[in-house]
């Protein structure tokens, strides 16, 4: 009885007519329309602005060499190094100056004076790099350059072992075929898409905060209870509507990353968490919104308590972004699973706990 | 406006607030705020860890690999995983023996260069604790940043690392306005489009790996790139790229507070809306602007005063010193941007819910307008599109020119009070107490000012600075899209600009005529788009002024903001060929304009593609 009651209620046409209500006046009002055109816009544009920036740090997205003057007392064996490597066209000078000179007249994109420093533990290399400042070029020449004394770095300690306890891991071989995307896998799938995801369940909670202080504000919840539905019936209402909006978004976001070719695993878990992130927002937003009865204090203490929650979130095994990260990307391990579980549960507990609330509120106090 | 009624409203909002926030809202926040404050340390010390587990490798605990795969928590490693797992896509990299087998996806792919650059760390760790350091660490690196072919720049031998020599970060800042003029933006031509930057831009050598702290790159070795240093150095895993870490940090830091600031704004200036509350002070006698000016006034010192102590201590923190009254000037125009737009939306809305609705617009639109120019800081003028790269350059110890400062802050000033103009125009109370459909407001906001013929080309004038920013904000987005093909991007630039600067010239006219202001005949319809043609023109001639500071550099701005003008010989003609041009697609829209929707809508697309037609004519001519 206490569990078939709330499912069956929950599904009784007053309900569902209210959110549907609440929904479909969502869409009549076309700013919402627009204001989630202009977010997709936006999403579109920076992960588009992101592909664009990979392009600028990507060595293999730009096909040139970078032209190096090298000079100084370890020149040969720099320059060794560098005739071995890719993307690096060293040309040997006999002075500094001289390479210096060719650099200011842009044949040159950086230069590399060698020096020796002795130390009390033996010699040392040093090299003073110059590079273009304030120019886009610079960071491929940076990158490049510092392919290339990672190598020489590399061999030197080869040749020192014997003064090393530690004999460095063998570092292994650099990958031909990559594409400039992998270097931003790791972006995309963990900041970017819980991002995306987690945006839709924050704004319905905001929703909801809105529609309950404004019904309270403007005084028109006193006429959705001259019909026969009961205070409880018309928050649910409020409520599903808000909370199921937000997967649905989430879903409009996946596919746009799918349309970049992102692919998504385990969307229907993702869309699961979703659901229940948006319960718990929407739940807290209900809660402040008929606690306080103003939009200005209850988006106040909503938007710092969710910031709160998701930052104290940072305590669980897996922080629930990381959550989203490792679903999407197709490594979940079980722990995950069980905090999708978790989270759900909580969502459906404090949801019935805000429920209840208001079951004993009185409809007259508000 | 009287300044003591202004300012006795302005109490007013502030009392009015202290009791819509009571104590224990406030309260209760306060104590948010300070958990929030505890738990943050926890995030910021990659407490979080969201890149945790994301791959997994098989590896035996013999192998050389497994001490690399188990001090990196972003590789999970799976115990007694065979070749099965790979292909399945269980497992992404299986180490055998020496070699390392890669899952055929780019989820593998991807895992493989993260495990190269975990073993490069671990072997830094490990060789960190070695007695002998110095062949631990045999190479050592100074990166300095140099200006290419600028004379006069061959001073003095690097010392090592730790001092900075002086004259670099004052030098070079001169060079804009000498060096723009005769600007890189033609010779562009070299294959990589940048070619704009190299000649005699602003800042003297100044590029610093990244913000404070956390996000340096290197994991041993001394030097961490801090805020106003122009040097890198450290072995050669300490040196990376400069990324834009640092003002994101500072988008964020700066761009956070206001958006708890406008809901609270938009709030106040929506509840007036609700149950006729504004009455009262609509007829009580206090001028609208000294009703909008008091309630603003507590929001804008609140929000400076936050922006102020945020600019004084990031400035305290990078240099040093006291200062940070640049960055403050700078952070100006973003607050009046964020609260004009509220307002303006605030105005618009017909609910909370609309009003949560635009308020999330505004944030993400302000946000990249004011965070996406400000990636590109270290490369040239584009960065100066957002007022926070000035914030940057101050943050580093660079000079600024006026007219850099002049560039940055105008245009959103001049946004923010065309806002703030438009949505006066419907703090009246046939507007306030009106649910009328979103364009409805818009067009009435647009009519109001207008009941003569020349009143349209004045309007024509002000929308310019709207144009002017929203075109610098297509300008900074596609920045990205000019590295990878330069004629993709100026077709889109001009695509942009045609779209806006013709509805910029016209939306009005339709306004004007929804509220029957004028006669819907042929005659009038040439008069107005006269009126509009020409006032876009001289507005356009005011706002080169800007294009004067160097933002020509940019190839694609230059393209796009002088509306195709080139300097060339026959200058008669390239002022008079624009002037036509503005003339003829503003009277093409106002023809339509004096008919239905449909047919503006329809007028307005000719005119575009007129426009179109016309820039990509003058563009491909030139070059």
């Amino acid at each position: 009885m206490p569990l078939r009651n709330p499912i069956t209620a929950l599904a009784s046409s007053a309900r569902a007519t209210i959110a549907g209500r609440e929904i479909s006046a969502l869409s009549r009002e076309k700013t919402i329309v627009l204001a989630l055109a202009i977010q997709l816009f936006i999403a579109a544009f920076s992960s588009f602005l992101v592909v664009g920036l990979t392009s600028l740090y990507d060595p293999s997205a730009e096909g040139g060499e970078v032209a190096v003057g090298v000079s100084g007392e370890e020149r040969d064996k720099l320059i060794r190094v560098a005739e071995e490597m890719q993307g690096v066209d060293p040309t040997p000078y006999s002075s500094r100056a001289g390479a210096l000179a060719a650099f200011e007249d842009g044949d040159l994109n950086a230069v590399l004076h060698t020096r020796q420093v002795q130390t009390d533990q033996g010699a040392r290399i040093a090299v003073d790099a110059e590079v273009p400042a304030d120019s886009l070029e610079t960071t491929l020449v940076i990158v490049r350059l510092q392919e290339l004394l990672l190598e020489l770095e590399r061999q030197e300690r080869a040749v020192r072992s014997d003064n090393l306890e530690f004999s460095p891991v063998e570092l292994p071989e650099e990958q031909q075929d990559s594409d400039d995307f992998t270097q931003y896998f790791t972006f995309t799938y963990t900041i970017l898409l819980p991002l995306l995801l987690f945006l839709p369940p924050f704004i319905s909670g905001s929703v909801v905060v809105d529609s309950v202080t404004e019904e309270l504000e403007r005084g028109t919840l006193e006429l959705l209870r001259v019909a026969p539905v009961s205070l409880t019936e018309i928050v649910d209402g409020k409520a599903i509507g808000m909370i199921l909006i937000a997967p649905l978004q989430a879903l409009l976001w996946l596919g746009l990353l799918w349309a970049n070719g992102i692919t998504v695993a385990n969307v229907g878990l993702l869309l699961l968490l979703v659901t229940a992130i948006a319960t718990l927002t929407t739940a807290v937003g209900l809660f402040l919104g008929l606690l306080t009865g103003t939009r200005q204090k209850a988006q106040l203490l909503y938007s710092t308590l969710v910031l709160l929650l998701f930052g104290a979130a940072a305590v669980l095994p897996e922080h629930p972004a990381s959550t989203a990260a490792l679903l999407a990307v197709d490594s979940a391990s079980l722990g995950t699973l069980v905090h999708v579980g978790a989270i759900t549960v909580v969502a459906g507990v404090t949801f019935a706990l805000v429920r209840s609330y208001v079951d004993r509120l009185d409809p007259e106090s508000l | 406006m009287k300044p003591r009624k202004l300012l006795r409203i302005a109490r007013w909002e502030v009392q009015k607030n202290a009791g819509g926030l009571d104590r224990r809202t406030v309260a209760i926040t306060v104590v948010m705020i300070v958990l929030f404050a505890a738990v943050s340390p926890l995030i910021a010390a990659g407490g979080v860890g969201l890149e945790d587990g994301i791959y997994r490798v098989g590896v035996d605990e013999d192998s050389q690999y497994y001490g690399v795969a188990q001090s990196d928590p972003t590789f999970e490693i799976v115990a007694g995983a065979d070749e099965r797992d790979l292909r399945t896509g269980d497992i992404e990299l299986l180490v055998d023996g020496r070699t390392i087998r890669v899952a055929d996806s780019r989820k593998g792919s991807a895992a493989y260069s993260e495990f190269r650059e975990s073993v490069q760390r671990y072997n830094n760790q490990q060789l960190a604790g070695e007695a002998n350091q110095t062949a631990a660490f045999p190479v050592e690196v100074t990166v300095e940043f140099r200006e290419q072919s600028d004379p006069g720049g061959t001073d003095g031998q690097t010392d090592d690392g730790t001092t900075t020599d002086g004259g670099n970060g004052g030098d070079g800042s001169g060079g804009t306005d000498d060096g723009s003029t005769d600007g890189g933006a033609t010779d562009g031509s070299d294959g990589d489009t940048d070619g704009g930057t190299d000649g005699g831009e602003t800042d003297g050598g100044s590029t610093d790996g990244s913000g404070d702290g956390g996000t340096a790159g290197g994991s041993v070795g001394s030097a961490a790139p801090t805020l106003g240093q122009d040097q890198i150095s450290g072995s050669p895993a300490d040196i990376s790229p400069p990324f834009p870490f640092q003002s994101l940090v500072l988008a964020f830091v700066f761009v956070i507070p206001l958006n708890f600031l406008i809901q609270a704004y938009g709030s106040t200036m929506l509840s007036e809306r609700l149950n006729r509350r504004g009455e009262l002070m609509l007829v009580s006698p206090v001028s609208r602007l000294d009703i909008i000016g008091g309630k603003t006034l507590p929001y804008f010192l609140g929000a400076m005063a936050v922006e102020g102590v945020i600019a004084v201590s990031l400035f305290y923190i990078a240099q040093g010193g006291l200062g940070g009254a640049i960055s403050l000037f700078a952070v100006m125009p973003i607050v009046l941007l964020f609260l004009s737009a509220t307002f303006l939306g605030a105005m618009f809305a017909r609910s909370f819910k609309e009003l949560t609705f635009i308020t999330v617009t505004i944030t993400v639109v302000l946000t990249s307008y004011a965070f996406v120019p400000a990636i590109f800081t270290e490369s040239g003028a584009v960065a100066l599109i957002s007022p926070l790269t000035l914030v940057v350059r101050e943050l580093q110890g660079e000079a600024l020119t006026l007219s850099a400062v002049v560039f940055s802050t105008l245009p959103p000033l001049l946004t923010a009070g065309l806002f703030f103009g438009l949505g006066s125009g419907l703090y009246r109370e046939e507007d306030l107490f009106d649910q009328r459909s979103l364009p409805g407001k818009v067009l009435d906001a647009l009519a109001v000012p207008i009941s003569r013929p020349r009143h349209v080309g004045i309007m024509t004038i002000v929308l310019i600075p709207f144009v002017f920013v929203s075109q610098l904000l297509a300008i900074a987005l596609l920045f990205a899209v000019q590295q990878v093909s330069v004629q993709l991007a100026t077709v889109l630039i001009l695509v942009v600009v045609a779209v806006v600067e013709e509805f910029a010239k016209s939306l009005h006219i339709y306004a004007a005529h929804t509220h029957n202001r004028f006669e819907r005949t042929m005659r009038m319809a040439v008069i107005l788009g006269i009126a509009s043609g020409v006032g876009f023109f001289v507005g356009e001639k005011i706002a080169l002024l800007a294009q004067l500071v160097g933002l020509q550099e940019v190839a694609t701005a230059e393209a796009g903001l002088s509306g195709g003008i080139a300097q060339g010989p026959i200058l008669l003609l390239f002022l008079l060929a624009p002037l036509m041009l503005h003339v003829v697609t503003a009277t093409i829209s106002a023809v339509g304009a004096k008919g239905s929707r449909r047919s503006y809508l329809a007028a307005v697309t000719v005119a575009i593609v007129v426009h179109l037609a016309y820039n990509l004519t003058v563009v491909s001519a030139v070059a």
